[in-house]
């Protein structure tokens, strides 16, 4: 495969992984902003995403427009599909026909000039359903027609890669946040938060009943083996996909395979204690600058053949 | 309920055919079972079906960007619903013109670039051949595989007042359209279905199956790397190179994933350089090689010349073709034929004045109102002057650009172009049309697709079909 196509497909992952979870955040806020304005404040989102721009303003749908509409914004849900969709054009031949359509088409959508009115006459929550459900079917039309082979593990590395920096930028945020309060009942609102925000409310639930222990949120968010948005479970796959270029020759190891073999184990074998004992953040940190480094390493190979 | 609207206001163009209508307004037969379909269609269906043809254009991506303010506009090339019908006889003798012009112009190409016995015989002055800016004499006495030249060409042919068909330009660099003439019926099948079984139209289906067929026989390996390399996605005809690419299931390059180590084209791939054998390339010849042409292309590969004269790689078209389709060598193209098959010409020139014979300039000056100027090196319907709309000021601004370089200017009579019906605002009205078939030359002879693309001048009464100055395009049936 083409270097160049490698990283058009990894950098369309990336992009519709991301504008998944960014908008999975905005519904989340926009609910629990209903609840308690004070702590679930859009400046931390915007921060995070917009970081550098000053947008000063806590009125929800204002906010979700800049969030969605705004092309100042780099990582606007626009900015974010015409970025995955010129990835997808320029490599056409290699992702099913379903696939382009499904991304093409929702471009069309998200570019249309009438859709920001819908914002402000319609529920921000079927509004944000309505854009989330392309990423949906994104995710259907690449599982059922998108065959196995090369394009299919790039792919997967482009979202598990992003999967992964997604995780930690989430949890980070919230421990920012739970950091400013000593009240309980405020930290666990923002646990629970967070597994909202992730898509894991429903399992921790089924697995702990209504009682948010910060030791059991860790376990699920970073050791879950069966939660598909727990980091364990993302690094276990994005290692998967990586292992297959390597044995179909598409990729060289450059020491890939290592960084990520020595993160899944750390991920997998540290323990509650000692996760408390050097501080969840620098955790989150030390896990961060290890995919940034294995991100790294994926550009060196295919940069090695570009000029 | 039959809708008396849709053909009430058809006014005919004077002295022009129509393509539906005789001169006695009677429909022509091949139009017949179309045009009673579109009696027994409402406008407001005719409205739903163009809504359905720009709705398909945009979800299957078949969409240019228009750059403005950094913000790109997605655009479609406008579809007129209403099919060009051409007959199997009509169609018989443009097929037979244009093999007899392709087989002579290729032959022309290689002797220009080898031993220029046209020259040497009389039959066309070197100055001119010289003279002309798409002469490359980087190609001279460079050996060319199965001595094919121009593989993919693209005839543009009008329909005169008299019913015949004249070739207008050959384009024999990189002609593109074809991808509309595939879509085109792609949509008609969605918005007329029932109708085209009935009319037993040819099929354009397999273009990109006797494209590959032709660019893999090129190669001598058994399993040639044959690629299309597109200058990218800023490229208007992009989404034309992605598809030609995947409907022949080759790989789409840019010249960054092109490299050229000790005289080989490679592609840099994610387990190292794989070897390219046949380019089929969608970038003029300027910005081929920064080496050997325009130095600062980035559109290009460094040494891909060097490795195609050494006959490593395939360049579809060759280089240098433009020579052919000169508006300055188009004059004589009916003389080639004569020359290299000793047959007389299938398909007619237009009536052409070159504007370095002094007395041709005077005739022009004089007429000017009858005749369009071209550069002789122009294309996509720019730089021409139009006599009979251009006020006086531009007339005489024109004409003295002219006079400082004569020769890259020829006159030509304003055409009478056809017309075909189009749906304008719901109802028929003649627009005028041309027609693009496209030819592919391989190893074992030419193969020209039933039909081709139809361009259409949508503004009323204008001439010009190029689709950047409010041109469209039709679904061309050519019936059995």
């Amino acid at each position: 495969m083409l270097s160049r196509v490698a990283n058009n497909l990894i950098w369309l992952e990336r992009y519709m992984e991301r504008g998944n979870g960014i908008l999975s955040l905005l519904k989340v806020n926009y609910s629990a902003n209903q609840d308690a304005p004070k702590l679930f404040s859009w400046s931390p989102i915007i921060e995070n995403y917009a970081g550098g721009i000053n947008f000063l303003t806590e009125d929800p749908i204002e906010c979700i427009d800049f969030m969605v509409f705004k092309t100042e914004n780099p990582n606007s849900i626009i900015n974010i599909v015409k970025k995955a969709r010129e990835n997808a054009r320029s490599v056409q031949e290699h992702i099913s026909r379903e696939l382009w359509l499904c991304i093409n088409n929702y471009y069309h959508f998200v570019t249309n000039p009438n859709l920001p009115n819908k914002l402000k006459e319609e529920d921000p929550i079927i509004f944000l359903d309505n854009l989330q459900a392309f990423h949906l079917m994104f995710y259907g039309c690449m599982d059922v027609t998108q065959e196995r082979g090369t394009s299919y593990y790039f792919m997967n590395v482009g979202k598990y890669l992003e999967r992964v920096i997604q995780i930690s930028d989430f949890t980070a945020l919230k421990l920012i946040e739970i950091a400013k309060t000593s009240d309980s009942l405020e930290r666990s609102v923002f646990w629970k938060n967070l597994l909202l925000s992730i898509g894991g409310y429903q399992l921790y639930l089924k697995k702990h009943k209504s009682a948010f222990e910060e030791k059991h949120i860790i376990t699920m968010v970073f050791q879950d083996k069966l939660f598909p948005r727990s980091l364990y479970y993302s690094i276990n796959k994005l290692n998967r996909h990586i292992n297959m270029l390597i044995d179909a020759n598409e990729l060289k190891k450059n020491n890939i395979d290592f960084l990520l073999g020595k993160l899944e184990s750390t991920i997998k074998y540290t323990t509650i204690e000692s996760i408390n004992e050097q501080g969840l953040n620098n955790f989150i940190e030390e896990i961060k600058e290890d995919i940034r480094n294995i991100s790294f390493s994926i550009n060196t190979v295919y940069f090695s053949h570009s000029n | 309920m039959v809708n008396n609207n849709l053909f009430s206001s058809y006014n005919q163009l004077p002295n022009t055919w129509d393509e539906m209508y005789n001169h006695k307004e009677i429909v022509r037969q091949p139009y017949e079972k179309i045009t009673n379909f579109l009696k027994n269609t409402s406008s407001d269906n005719l409205f739903k079906k163009e809504e359905l043809a720009k709705q398909l254009f945009m979800s299957q991506g078949v969409t240019f960007t228009v750059y403005n303010d950094n913000e790109g506009i997605e655009k479609i090339f406008p579809f007129d619903i209403i099919p060009r019908i051409i007959t199997a006889s009509e169609w018989s003798k443009i097929e037979r013109g244009i093999k007899q012009r392709i087989t002579a112009l290729n032959l022309f190409i290689k002797d220009i670039y080898h031993d220029q016995f046209i020259i040497k015989d009389g039959i066309i002055p070197a100055n001119l051949v010289y003279s002309c800016p798409n002469f490359l004499r980087e190609m001279k006495n460079v050996e060319v595989p199965y001595d094919i030249y121009t593989h993919i060409s693209g005839v543009d042919l009008i329909r005169n007042n008299d019913g015949e068909f004249y070739v207008l330009e050959d384009n024999l660099r990189t002609p593109s359209g074809v991808s509309y003439m595939l879509e085109n019926r792609e949509i008609s099948k969605r918005i007329y279905p029932g109708i085209l079984p009935q009319n037993q139209i040819r099929s354009v289906s397999n273009y990109p199956n006797i494209l590959y067929k032709k660019l893999k026989e090129l190669s001598d390996q058994a399993n040639p790397n044959v690629v299309l390399l597109t200058p990218g996605i800023y490229n208007s005809a992009y989404y034309e190179h992605t598809t030609l690419a995947r409907l022949m299931g080759i790989e789409l390059v840019e010249g960054n994933d092109l490299v050229v180590n000790d005289h080989f084209v490679y592609m840099k791939t994610t387990n190292g350089l794989k070897r390219v054998d046949v380019i089929y390339r969608r970038i003029d010849d300027d910005f081929l090689d920064p080496l050997e042409f325009n130095a600062s292309s980035v559109l290009g590969v460094a040494g891909i010349m060097a490795a195609y004269r050494k006959g490593n790689v395939n360049i579809v078209n060759a280089p240098g073709t433009g020579i052919a389709d000169d508006k300055a060598i188009y004059i004589y193209v009916p003389d080639m034929i004569k020359y290299y098959l000793n047959e007389e010409p299938i398909l007619n020139n237009i009536k052409t004045y070159q504007l370095k014979n002094p007395d041709e300039l005077e005739y022009v000056e004089k007429n000017i109102t009858n005749l369009v100027i071209k550069k002789t090196d122009g294309s996509g319907g720019y730089g021409m002057l139009m006599g009979h709309e251009a006020s006086e000021k531009e007339i005489e601004d024109y004409l003295k650009t002219v006079k400082k370089n004569p020769s890259n200017f020829i006159a030509q009579p304003i055409l009478r172009l056809s017309t075909a019906p189009c749906c304008i605002n719901g109802i028929l009205a003649p627009r005028c049309i041309d027609l693009r078939p496209f030819a592919i030359s391989g190893r074992d002879g030419i193969e020209i697709t039933p039909g081709g693309l139809t361009r259409v001048a949508l503004k009323e009464g204008s001439l010009v079909v190029n689709s950047s100055q409010g041109g469209g395009s039709k679904d061309t049936w050519v019936i059995q």
